[in-house]
């Protein structure tokens, strides 16, 4: 890992790197090539099908004096003050996990999201795929009605088809396919329909990427099926075997990122940090965020870890079962450091393994947890009661059954396993009736008899718990839009009439109290019914665990091309394909928007002779897809990484591929076997290119100082190594000049602006040791401030409107094997703002309260602003892409409900940029003016929306008069330091350095 | 051969050039001055479904503005009240009133009543009822004599301009906030008792653009 010096390379693309032509038509210009042109019309074909529900209000026509309504309520309901958004406790269910979240009411539609505080697994924060439920809420493609063999049907229907045909007596075989549920009262429901009322039905828990194999992995060790579930907060040293834990495809990413980061905040040189190491295949959130990372192919990771597991065995007990081990990596340099520091660290480390790896890989990462005395103190083995060892089927099971014509029906809660699994969307043609519960009439749909449309998760009760063991309750925000219904009023009308979602969780949570009543109001209020649900049974490592494993030690990882396919970061299995904002988030790693690409190493590509954006197809087993190949520095050579989630067709404008070939990415499912990560498969170049989105170059700063980094051990004896006068060995220009006329800040060509001693001045400060890339700010960020979507011919232009961005950089000159870091940039609210210099119609001006504000009505587009940027933060409505849509849409009303009343939508030809959230400001400052008397609010009542919802605590913002705000304190760390500090701009947000703590032995 | 154009025509362009821009200056001044919102919007009084006087209710039954607007020392509205607060009274009084007929229908059915908005600022301005009448804002600084109103128009032009005359020198209009409801509130030392409450009520009403715009 390299030190800042003056001559660190900092890069964010290979063509940087390399300075070639490509990279210099990015960084020559202001807007990228065709972003400032109007070369062709944007259709409204072409609109539509990029804007989803990803827009907004309608702007009144120009004409004068719209006549308005106002709408009083005939009966005012309790607490509902127009004006005063309400806040209500619900949790999503993702996963088959909960996160406690609370959603912000106005007038009882939901328009935003966030953390619930005291729920264990957000603590406040939260992911993307949190932030972008909202989105799917008001999605104008959900499936509005029920449809039987694709004609508009009713749910009475429905309801007199069970009666007549699935009644208790039914002699037909019925299987139900569910999706990872962690509901207790879908439980019983299973229970029941299973066991006591119909004589032949069975039940399989379906997920494309679950956490099966983690539970076979806990059974072969411990004899029964248990979840891990870290407390990094108490680790000193994590190692991660391919364990993406910080990405939002983690189950419980929220609480783990909370944790590892936690133990990394580092606020003077007395303090510790943890150690991370990740040994992994492609460039993962987790590898960035890791002091030490080893490339290794993911057919390797297992000899990897049961070398690791023999070089443990010989020092420590219960490891028998591995001393055996003997393969090319056991003396590996990585393995004797890595068992040096898990033994320096016994029950103060953590290992963990990739949810998709094998289920030995498991046992054994297991097995040494205990053998390392990390059981109970730094990871937990829980009884999970949903994980479905007793009542079900397994779905390899299931699969062989239903192709030997074993069933007449099968019952879809949830999911879409035709479209995931290849294996089953042919077995289930051999099924007489396929009934599907789900949001979109998708792939399962069309090849079911019944669909039935369900209800999103804030508009029906339900319940569950978090991944750690937090029950709570799904509380609902409005009546369902399209009338649809949840998976347990769904299954409870398989026994006879439909029960109300309401008294389904109720009659549940009766059986936990005497008085329910009483208790409810706080379980719903807090969001929390019971912390510790799950058991933490002793866990002792079987006997048999050699015998078990055996088979899986000799196996010899394969050497040739391999392909590894994975969750995706955007779309997850597929079910957000339709979600705008999620589709035009950056990858976090690879900045790519839009698309799913076919990740491979410079030295692979070099090999296969391929460059960015040339197709390739890849071949697994007789399959061959075709799909855009990308170049990633980091990844491990000969693999090919894919994700899923692409090439749908009939979803929704948003998901959809197009014919033309221009956007949607590529169906990779068909490559991949049930739970499996990786395998052996061929890559060839077909000679055609398909145009990638990505916006790794765009906003480029040129190579300039932007990123400080140190190892810890260089803190601790230089800790002004982030320091401009360290770096540069010279002190800042016009700093002497300033201290002739006895100021400390250098001296500026500009009027210095006073600020009013009533007014607080607001400032924000980014810890870049605890950003590990995720991008949920820029969802949060999208969702708060009404931003639009734009889609990717615009992306591509580089017109993309997030106003914050997060930059990713590659660090030193291997382009093979690189660190890689992040860096969040918003608005830098500069004090001497070099954009109100240029601004001919002052619409861009200061505030007293020391905000660089953006005035739209004053705005005429002449963009001279971002011109004059150094930060390169400001957005330019090229279009005005809200009001096209909602002109033309079909159902303007919906999309309309995801809109924050509270911040203004913005029309074409306005330049517009990071606020602060002066919404937020503004609300607080109200508030504190009329409770206490003055307008500064006390320190954390305003938080911004990409700090509320960071789960790492990244961001702080508050009021710098106050030297003992949050912000203020950080701000006089010596590690704080300023962007483009020689420029003398002031910016008000200002970054502090991160800090590495690498293993000495590997570097 | 005579001339067709005698001599004096010679003058005709130049007159005629004077003359447009003479013309010109006078219909963008009018345009300027008299399509303000001072002279379009002031006196707007549309016709609301349900004849409701605030000159009765106010000047002869003596109804404070908060007995129906209550939410406006808390919220950045001030509600227009739900057909319950009319039915309160309702109820018992001219219970077969014609005019009360739309409020009956309301209260029966659930539907609200729609009324038509008269004070509406422009859009991108967020205007704050709570941040104003905390301070001493009264009702009738912005809304004028409602209780002289039979039907309630727009007495103010609410445009940037008008905001801004408050805006720089609140002293001219702050009233103590026990008075913020009463109608016909002056005083004669307005000057000294304002400067006054501006500095007991910390007043500081903000001039910078995102006070208002964001």
């Amino acid at each position: 890992m390299s030190e800042t010096t003056p001559t660190t390379t900092y890069w964010k693309s290979l063509n940087e790197l390399a300075e070639n032509q490509e990279y210099k038509k990015y960084a020559e210009r202001e807007f990228t090539e065709n972003a400032t042109e109007l070369n062709d019309g944007v259709s409204r074909r072409g609109f539509l099908r990029v804007m989803g529900a990803s827009i907004a209000l309608a702007g009144f026509a120009a004409c004068r004096r719209p006549v308005q309504k106002i709408l009083p309520y005939s009966r005012q309901p309790e607490d509902i003050v127009p004006g005063i958004p309400l806040y209500y406790a619900t949790s999503m269910p993702l996963m088959g996990s909960l996160v406690g979240l609370v959603a912000e009411n106005h007038e009882g539609r939901p328009t935003k999201l966030e953390g619930n505080d005291m729920h264990p697994a957000s603590r406040g924060g939260t992911n993307a795929f949190h932030q972008a439920a909202i989105l799917n809420l008001y999605d104008p493609d959900r499936s509005r009605f029920p449809r039987k063999d694709g004609q508009r049907a009713s749910l009475e229907d429905f309801s007199t088809f069970l009666s007549e045909e699935l009644g208790r007596t039914t002699a037909k075989r019925i299987l139900f396919i569910s999706e990872a549920n962690s509901s207790p009262t879908l439980a019983a429901q299973k229970a029941y329909l299973t066991n006591t009322y119909f004589d032949n039905a069975e039940w399989v828990t379906y997920e494309a990427f679950g956490e099966e194999n983690a539970f076979r992995g806990t059974d072969l060790a411990f004899g029964s099926r248990l979840r891990p579930y870290y407390k990094y907060d108490q680790a000193d040293v994590v190692v991660s075997l391919n364990d993406d834990m910080l990405s939002a495809t983690h189950p419980n990413n929220v609480e783990y990122s909370n944790q590892i980061t936690g133990k990394r905040k580092v606020t003077s040189t007395k303090d510790t940090m943890s150690r991370i190491y990740a040994v992994e295949d492609s460039f993962s959130v987790t590898g960035s965020y890791a002091d030490n990372r080893l490339r290794l192919k993911a057919s390797q990771i297992p000899a990897f870890t049961f070398a690791l597991a023999q070089a443990l065995s010989e020092q420590t007990s219960g490891l028998d079962a591995f001393s055996g081990v003997n393969n090319s990596f056991v003396g590996h340099e990585w393995i004797s450091a890595l068992a040096e520091d898990l033994l320096a660290n016994r029950g103060r480390s953590a290992v963990s393994a990739g949810l998709e790896h094998a289920p030995e890989v498991h046992a054994a990462v297991a097995a040494m947890n205990v053998a390392l005395g990390n059981a109970g103190n730094t990871v937990d083995y829980l009884e999970v009661p949903h994980a479905g060892d007793s009542v079900e089927t397994t779905f390899e099971d299931a699969l062989t059954r239903l192709n030997n014509d074993e069933f007449d029906v099968a019952v879809i809660v949830g999911g879409n396993p035709v479209y995931t699994s290849p294996e089953l969307a042919q077995a289930i043609g051999k099924v007489e009736t396929v009934v599907h519960l789900s949001d979109f009439y998708n792939e399962t749909s069309k090849a079911a008899t019944w669909h039935i449309n369900r209800a999103h998760f804030l508009e029906t009760w339900g319940d569950g718990y978090s991944f750690g063991g937090t029950r709570s309750v799904i509380q609902p925000q409005i009546q369902p839009l399209h009338g649809g219904i949840s998976e347990i009023e769904f299954l409870s009308m398989f026994s006879g009439s439909m029960a109300k979602g309401y008294d389904l969780v109720r009659n549940t949570f009766a059986e936990y109290y005497n008085d329910l009543d009483a208790a409810w109001v706080n379980i719903l209020h807090d969001g929390i019914d019971r912390i510790d649900s799950f058991a933490k049974p002793n866990v002792r490592v079987t006997s048999s665990l050699g015998s078990a494993v055996a088979g899986a030690l000799n196996q010899t990882p394969g050497s040739g091309m391999e392909v590894v396919i994975r969750p995706d970061a955007s779309v997850y299995d597929g079910r957000f394909a339709n979600n705008g904002w999620l589709q035009e988030l950056p990858d976090p790693m690879t900045k790519i928007t839009w698309d799913n690409v076919a990740l491979m190493s410079p030295a692979t590509a070099a090999q296969l002779g391929v460059e960015n954006e040339d197709v390739v197809s890849v071949t697994v087993n007789e399959s061959s897809v075709t799909i855009a190949a990308w170049i990633q520095p980091g990844h491990v050579d000969d693999a090919i990484t894919l994700s899923v989630g692409y090439g749908r067709e009939g979803i929704g404008r948003v998901a959809n591929r197009y014919m033309d070939y221009t956007s949607g990415g590529s169906d990779t499912y068909p490559l991949r076997a049930h739970n499996s990560l990786f395998s052996a498969g061929s890559v060839s170049k077909t000679g055609e290119t398909y145009e990638i989105a990505c916006v790794q170059d765009h906003h480029s700063l040129e190579g300039r100082d932007l990123y400080r980094q140190a190892t810890i051990e260089k803190y601790k004896k230089t800790p002004e190594y982030a320091s401009f006068a360290y770096i540069h060995k010279y002190e800042v220009p016009g700093l002497k000049e300033a201290a002739a006329k006895g100021e400390d800040e250098p001296i500026s060509l500009f009027d210095e602006q006073v600020y009013p001693e009533y007014e607080p001045q607001w400032g924000m400060a980014i810890d870049l040791n605890s950003c590990f890339g995720c991008g949920v700010c820029i969802i949060a960020c999208q969702s708060e401030n009404n931003i639009p979507v734009i889609g990717k011919k615009e992306v591509k232009r580089g017109r993309e409107m997030h106003w914050i961005r997060n930059d990713r950089y590659f660090v030193g000159e291997d382009a093979d094997n690189p660190q890689a870091v992040h860096q969040p940039v918003p608005c830098m609210h500069c004090e001497l703002a070099p954009c109100e210099q240029v601004c001919p119609v002052a619409a861009t001006t200061h505030s007293n309260d020391g905000m660089n504000q953006m005035t739209y009505n004053r705005c005429i587009g002449t963009r001279y602003c971002a011109n004059n940027c150094p930060y390169k933060v400001r957005r330019f409505n090229f279009f005005n892409y809200p009001k096209e849509y909602l002109t033309t849409g079909d159902d303007p009303d919906i999309i309309q409900m995801a809109m924050n009343p509270e911040v203004t939508v913005r029309f074409r030809g306005v330049m517009e940029k990071c606020t602060y959230c002066a919404q937020r400001v503004n609300r607080a400052k109200i508030s504190a003016k009329i409770e206490t008397g003055s307008p500064k609010p006390a320190d954390g009542t305003v938080k911004t929306a990409c700090q509320q919802a960071c789960p790492a605590d990244c961001i702080s913002f508050g009021d710098l008069t106050d030297p003992n705000s949050e912000v203020s304190k950080i701000k006089r760390n010596e590690r704080n330091y300023q962007m483009l500090e020689e420029l003398n701009t002031r910016p008000r947000t200002s970054y502090v350095a991160k800090l590495t703590n690498p293993n000495p032995a590997l570097a | 051969m005579t001339q067709i154009f005698p001599k004096w025509t010679n003058q005709v362009p130049r007159q005629l050039l004077i003359g447009l821009i003479v013309v010109a200056n006078v219909v963008i001044f009018g345009v300027w001055y008299f399509f303000s919102p001072e002279y379009t919007d002031v006196g707007y009084a549309p016709e609301q479904p349900v004849p409701y006087s605030h000159k009765l209710h106010v000047s002869q039954l003596g109804l404070d503005c908060q007995y129906c607007h209550t939410s406006v020392w808390d919220s950045k509205q001030a509600n227009i009240p739900a057909t319950q607060t009319c039915m309160n009274c309702h109820n018992q009084i001219k219970t077969d009133s014609d005019k009360l007929a739309p409020i009956r229908n309301s209260w029966e059915t659930g539907e609200p009543i729609e009324w038509v908005r008269v004070h509406n600022l422009a859009d991108y301005a967020y205007f704050n009822h709570a941040a104003h009448v905390n301070v001493g804002v009264g009702c009738e600084s912005c809304h004028g004599r409602i209780d002289k109103m039979e039907v309630v128009y727009q007495a103010e032009p609410l445009s940037m301009g008008w905001c801004l005359d408050c805006h720089r020198e609140p002293e001219k209009f702050v009233r103590p906030i026990e008075e913020v409801t009463t109608m016909g509130y002056s005083v004669e030392n307005q000057i000294e008792l304002g400067k006054e409450l501006v500095a007991k009520n910390n007043i500081h009403p903000p001039q910078y653009c995102q006070g208002c715009h964001y």
